[in-house]
């Protein structure tokens, strides 16, 4: 799993599906989640924060900027591109998951989930990043 | 109800059950679906309302629930204990709704329906009822749990002259 100390971001428009993100986040032993409730938040975080973020875990259909757009512009730009992204998403049509993996997303989440999932997810996407085994 | 009904709505029925499982940790049952008139509309306190375009035919969609079943979800989402819908909780009935919408669009836009993903919106009060668009039947589908019962609203019209399915 990621190292606990990275700077996981949360971008959902929906406040309680944030918490429920944050919240697994939190059990797994991650120390520092911040939040975004849309897309151009979570930019404006991505090119302010001080630290860099480690992680993204965003929703896709979101106003202003979607998950998708937010995932294009991290891997537009080089700062930021290596950024692992995993996407959340009410939405699974094939065309959709061409789209994001075609953006270069890591992994994919499909609503509703559980905790198990979730956490499968990362491990999945810190294993197939080098990452070591389950810390 | 007509079979082409049956098939438009099992998606919506499939995803309220499987979203309230996985999601909430609550195992709902269908009851008896019914066509909703001026007197037996379910009375809630929370609704999250959806609006469905394609391009054959337009309508609404939308999940309501008394209050003590709300705070019973999120409670069992969250692992928390709530006693009140405050704004932020209240968009838990929304993201719900869209996580349903999202498993049904999913299926019927194999079968030939193109709907698209929209946001939904949130209405609160105690012993609300809703109404969808006028002269369009709206069907009920009530589901029970040991929390008490949700209820999915459906009502569709078509916007061509030769009707579409359903």
């Amino acid at each position: 799993m990621f190292d606990k100390s990275t700077r996981v971001l949360v971008v959902d428009d929906m406040a309680t599906m944030r918490k429920l993100v944050m919240k697994v986040c939190a059990d797994l032993g991650f120390t520092d989640v911040q939040e975004a409730a849309d897309g151009e938040k979570a930019w404006s975080i991505i090119n302010n924060d001080p630290k860099p973020i480690g992680l993204v875990i965003s929703d896709w259909n979101m106003p202003h900027l979607t998950g998708l757009d937010l995932l294009k512009r991290v891997r537009a730009d080089k700062r930021y591109a290596g950024t692992p992204f995993l996407l959340v998403t009410a939405e699974a049509e094939s065309s959709q998951v061409t789209d994001a993996v075609k953006a270069g997303v890591d992994n994919y989440i499909v609503k509703p989930f559980t905790a198990a999932t979730l956490t499968e997810k990362l491990e999945a996407i810190h294993k197939k990043r080098g990452g070591a085994a389950a810390a | 109800m007509t079979q082409a009904n049956v098939n438009f709505f099992k998606p919506f029925v499939d995803g309220v059950i499987n979203t309230l499982k996985v999601q909430c940790s609550t195992e709902f049952k269908t009851a008896k679906p019914f066509y909703k008139d001026a007197s037996n509309g379910p009375k809630v306190a929370i609704a999250a309302i959806l609006g469905i375009t394609s391009p054959s035919f337009t309508g609404t969609i939308s999940l309501g629930c008394p209050k003590g079943v709300f705070l019973g979800l999120m409670g069992r989402m969250l692992t928390e204990t709530f006693t009140d819908i405050d704004q932020e909780l209240e968009d838990g009935a929304a993201e719900l709704l869209n996580i349903i919408f999202g498993h049904a669009k999913r299926i019927l836009n194999t079968q030939g329906f193109t709907l698209h993903m929209a946001i939904p919106t949130v209405i609160r009060g105690e012993g609300i009822t809703q109404r969808h668009i006028a002269d369009a039947p709206t069907i009920v589908l009530p589901f029970t749990s040991d929390l008490g019962e949700v209820f999915l609203e459906i009502c569709t019209f078509p916007t061509q002259p030769t009707p579409p399915k359903p």
